[in-house]
């Protein structure tokens, strides 16, 4: 892989030039949680890479919370604008790798999202300072992008550490060739320092590693784990849509004068009425059976299709949620 | 939208209406604007109302594809509004099909209940296409009433052909009713065929799928020979959504069609 230095002196001159052909979106810290904006001239550039993933996942720039999939009688496919994501953390970036299976390689690919994905850049960035909720290392994740994005940096004392990941990150760079300098060893090195000291902190959050064999144990788990498990959901909800990898959707239609639009709608297996069928027989019409249904998707059934789980180790479910139900604590007590 | 849109449903004309009971209906449609094997479904949409996941009842050679249909939920109300000339949508085909290559040279033993005789008659035209390839088709079905048997001027004459042998049984019978009295599962009491040979087909409501499946099974048939047509929720259709999986299958895209083999492990598979 190529590297390269951003000084940070540069920064905003390459946000600038990214910004010629598509919206550059990078997260900025308030009330001590990183949200991701878009970049406007007019506006302070005030980027932060230090903190963990944004409070929001950033999954609604490939899969928006409502987007038209298709129109009647006559299909008409809408515009889809060029965007560049800019300091995404790994875990996020397994949201995308799950997306991307489902979307993208599981037939028939997804056109809608295909289009997307084909116009959005993705610059993901180290994680340096993880937290209490983030267990990215349980879940197979390093604290930093290796596959997925087109460019991962690490913030070094002199500016951005490039590593280019795909021929797209290759072309940006070559764009703006005069504001990058060649990385050195130097430069390497404390990347090295920056990162093994964020695993070092991950491995001081999460003592214990999950069990190998998680798939098993989640299908074998017993009425009574089931229950336990969830008795502290209040069904608040919150930690649905705040997942970046949970993909559940609606088909909707809806009439716009004599046409009609198929607008695709988060969903999330955890509604009462989810699964119910237009006779009325609901095969989880449980709280408890939905509760587990959630977990064998991520932890059991995601990773007999993909051999990986379709959690990121996020943290943003237990930081959201009322009840404090921490999913590490039900996977390590199986 | 590029070449394929997955999501977009093929504009379709109603040719024909054909009342089959109270609230049971068949739509005839103009041609064929999905090509599909028996077995597999498609979503059919009523525009800007939303769409419902089908098993066609005609068979997959005829000319128009045809659905039979229970006026149940939102979609279907929309449906039965609909009058023949106007326009619907179709998606598909979607899932996967019988395994027929297997059944050849067998005896199939094909039970429906209620509406769920309506993708059986695809099937079931299927095999009469090919009829020489089977030993015999025997069908049993179950109505609650004698009212509610669809395709009641069709069966007599599918009753005529050779290799076919049909039973029918009603809940509640009528003054007129001259046939077999009691839910289905009392004419699956003596099975002509070999059990341990032929592939069983079940369709129909829930609790009519698990009792008739608790027969089969304690009556021999081998598991994988066991083929059970599921009804789930549904939206995409291609195996995206997530909505209708049951345990690790996706029903659109694995089923809709899955053997007793698959889900016997899940609890109450057909809820």
């Amino acid at each position: 892989m190529k590297h390269y230095l951003l000084p940070s002196d540069n920064l905003e001159n390459f946000i600038a030039k990214l910004e010629e052909d598509g919206s550059v979106f990078y997260p900025v810290l308030e009330d001590n949680n990183a949200h991701f904006v878009k970049h406007e001239k007019e506006k302070t550039f005030e980027p932060n890479f230090g903190k963990i993933r944004a409070a929001e996942n950033i999954k609604h720039f490939l899969f928006p919370s409502r987007d038209v999939v298709a129109k009647f009688p006559k299909d008409v496919a809408g515009e889809v604008k060029k965007q560049y994501l800019f300091g995404v953390k790994n875990c996020d970036l397994r949201g995308i790798d799950v997306y991307d299976k489902i979307f993208l390689n599981w037939e028939p690919t997804d056109p809608v999202y295909k289009k997307r994905r084909e116009n959005t850049l993705i610059v993901s960035a180290d994680c340096p300072e993880p937290e209490d909720c983030c267990f990215c290392t349980l879940v197979g994740l390093n604290p930093y992008g290796e596959s997925i994005c087109d460019i991962n940096f690490t913030q070094v004392s002199s500016g951005l550490l490039f590593e280019v990941f795909s021929k797209h990150g290759e072309e940006v760079v070559a764009k703006a060739s005069n504001l990058f300098k060649e990385a050195t060893q130097d430069n390497k090195k404390e990347r090295e320092t920056i990162r093994k000291n964020a695993i070092k902190k991950l491995s001081k959050i999460n003592s214990k590693s999950f069990k190998e064999d998680i798939p098993e144990r989640v299908e074998k788990a017993d009425k009574k784990v089931k229950n336990n498990a969830r008795k502290d959901c209040v069904e608040c909800f919150a930690c649905l849509h705040i997942c970046p990898t949970c993909y559940c959707f609606l088909l909707s239609d809806y009439k716009r004068g004599k046409d009609v639009e198929r607008v695709r709608t988060w969903d999330a297996c955890y509604y009462s009425a989810y699964a119910r069928v237009g006779g009325g027989a609901n095969p989880r019409g449980k709280l408890d059976e939905r509760f587990w249904n959630r977990f064998e998707c991520k932890f059991n059934y995601f990773y007999q299709y993909e051999q990986m789980y379709a959690c990121s180790g996020c943290g943003r479910c237990f930081r959201g949620c009322s009840g404090k139900i921490d999913i590490r604590e039900i996977l390590w007590n199986l | 939208m590029e070449s394929v849109n997955p999501y977009y449903p093929i504009p379709t004309k109603i040719k024909k209406i054909i009342p089959e009971t109270s609230n049971i209906t068949t739509f005839v449609l103009d041609g064929m604007p999905v090509q599909f094997e028996a077995g597999q479904f498609a979503e059919l949409t009523v525009p800007g109302m939303g769409e419902a996941p089908f098993t066609p009842s005609s068979s997959p050679y005829a000319d128009d594809l045809e659905f039979t249909i229970m006026e149940v939920g939102r979609v279907t109300k929309a449906l039965f509004n609909l009058k023949e000339g106007d326009v619907v949508g179709v998606r598909g085909p979607f899932g996967k099909p019988y395994p027929l290559k297997d059944f050849k040279g067998k005896e199939i033993y094909i039970v429906g209940g209620g509406v769920g005789f309506a993708p059986l008659r695809s099937l079931f035209l299927a095999l009469v296409h090919d009829i020489k390839d089977y030993k015999k088709i025997y069908i049993r079905y179950g109505a609650r009433t004698p009212g509610d048997i669809v395709y009641k001027k069709l069966i007599p004459e599918w009753q005529k052909i050779d290799g076919v042998d049909i039973l029918l049984t009603v809940d509640v019978g009528d003054e007129s009713w001259k046939g077999r009295v009691g839910v289905v599962t009392v004419i699956l009491d003596e099975i002509p065929v070999r059990m341990d040979a032929a592939p069983t087909i079940v369709c129909g409501p829930p609790l009519m799928m698990k009792f008739v499946t608790q027969r089969l099974v304690e009556a021999g048939f081998k598991h994988s020979n066991i083929y059970l047509s599921m009804e789930k929720n549904m939206s995409c259709g291609i195996g995206k959504c997530n909505h209708c999986r049951v345990g690790k299958f996706f029903v659109c895209k694995d089923g809709p069609v899955l053997t007793w083999e698959d889900v016997k492990d899940i609890e109450e598979p057909f809820l």
